[in-house]
């Protein structure tokens, strides 16, 4: 029954209306809560969206993870003493 | 709007963790968080309120310091990251970090929100990198003018994997073949340094330092909607060679059908 409801309440949307709307979505720029409802009711019954925005999300921490980088120890003592003598 | 660290406008910092003690200064000499930053740069006069406000403004000067010390630490390995990024060198990214701090400090008085310290001073490190350091990166700069054209593009190609069949999205999507973790760090930062350096450091920004687009388009300097389009661009270029290169390495079968056009 919450289905059947939930079918009426959101409107559904057209996979090129949800691929437009992909990487807003990922990135957390989607503020409108309709146009957010809309995509993820999509998702639910469109498996090709739905396996395009689990492999865009794989994809993107994969490049968060190799990208991620740690200042070397030296520069960290050199910034430290640089700021001391400010 | 984040304040241009290098037209130098100033502006009185308020510092949450110090408030009682700025509030104190501020009450004996409503200037003197503006003098304290106008000694750091040299040019300060001495007060004529006497031997007590100096000694607050040591003090001041001592949490500024050490503020601006532990915000600096805090965001160390973004900073860097986003410098080796950038110049794809070492050496030449902890002296663009260098610099960037130094210039950080000079000035301080134009940060006008603390809440937004990392993204102000990265707005700082992408201006020197523009104007000391770009010249001299290991590359030249290029950046094709389609690619341009296209930056300014509101209805950029979205994805590459638009367009592609279901057969291949449930293919790639499957967990057991595990395509993202399959690949190796080091194409994917390869690719990453392939991108030219507008697309580069808007994907480094978002997707690897988490920054909003409002908040990248500050440190850019440029409008949100280029970000947004940057992004989809920058997006679609990795994906490509990163294509390419699960090709090559014989993790993407040709059965799997990738229709590999725009």
């Amino acid at each position: 029954m919450s289905n059947e409801t939930d079918k009426h309440e959101v409107e559904d949307i057209d996979c090129i209306e949800a691929v437009n709307l992909l990487y807003a979505y990922m990135d957390g720029e989607i503020e409108d809560k309709e146009t957010k409802a809309k995509y993820e009711h999509h998702l639910v019954h469109c498996r090709s969206c739905y396996s395009r925005m689990e492999l865009e999300k794989a994809l993107t921490d994969r490049i968060k993870a190799a990208a991620e980088t740690h200042a070397p120890e030296k520069l960290q003592h050199k910034l430290r003493k640089l700021i001391d003598n400010f | 709007m984040l304040p241009d660290a290098c037209t130098g406008s100033r502006r009185t910092v308020h510092f949450p963790e110090h408030d009682r003690s700025m509030r104190l200064d501020e009450s004996i000499n409503t200037g003197l968080t503006m003098l304290l930053f106008r000694e750091h740069t040299g040019s300060y006069r001495r007060s004529d309120a006497g031997e007590s406000v100096r000694k607050k403004q040591v003090m001041t000067d001592q949490h500024t310091k050490a503020w601006f010390g532990r915000h600096v630490e805090e965001c160390m390995n973004s900073l860097y990251g986003l410098a080796f990024r950038l110049t794809r060198n070492a050496a030449d990214a902890e002296d663009l970090v260098g610099d960037a701090v130094v210039k950080a400090w000079s000035a301080l008085a134009t940060l006008d929100d603390t809440e937004r310290f990392r993204a102000w001073l990265f707005r700082i490190l992408h201006n020197c990198f523009v104007s000391d350091y770009r010249k001299k990166s290991v590359r030249p700069v290029e950046i094709a003018f389609d690619e341009l054209a296209s930056d300014e593009c509101e209805d950029d190609v979205s994805s590459f994997l638009v367009g592609q069949s279901d057969e291949f999205l449930q293919w790639w999507a499957n967990p057991e073949r595990e395509f993202a973790n399959s690949m190796l760090g080091e194409k994917i930062i390869e690719a990453i340094d392939h991108l030219p350096d507008v697309f580069r450091i808007t994907v480094v920004l978002v997707n690897v330092e988490g920054l909003s687009y409002d908040e990248a388009a500050e440190v850019l300097g440029v409008p949100p909607g280029t970000v947004r389009s940057r992004m989809k661009r920058g997006r679609t270029m990795l994906q490509k060679e990163l294509w390419l290169y699960g090709k090559e390495a014989g993790l993407i079968p040709d059965k799997a059908g990738l229709k590999v056009t725009k």
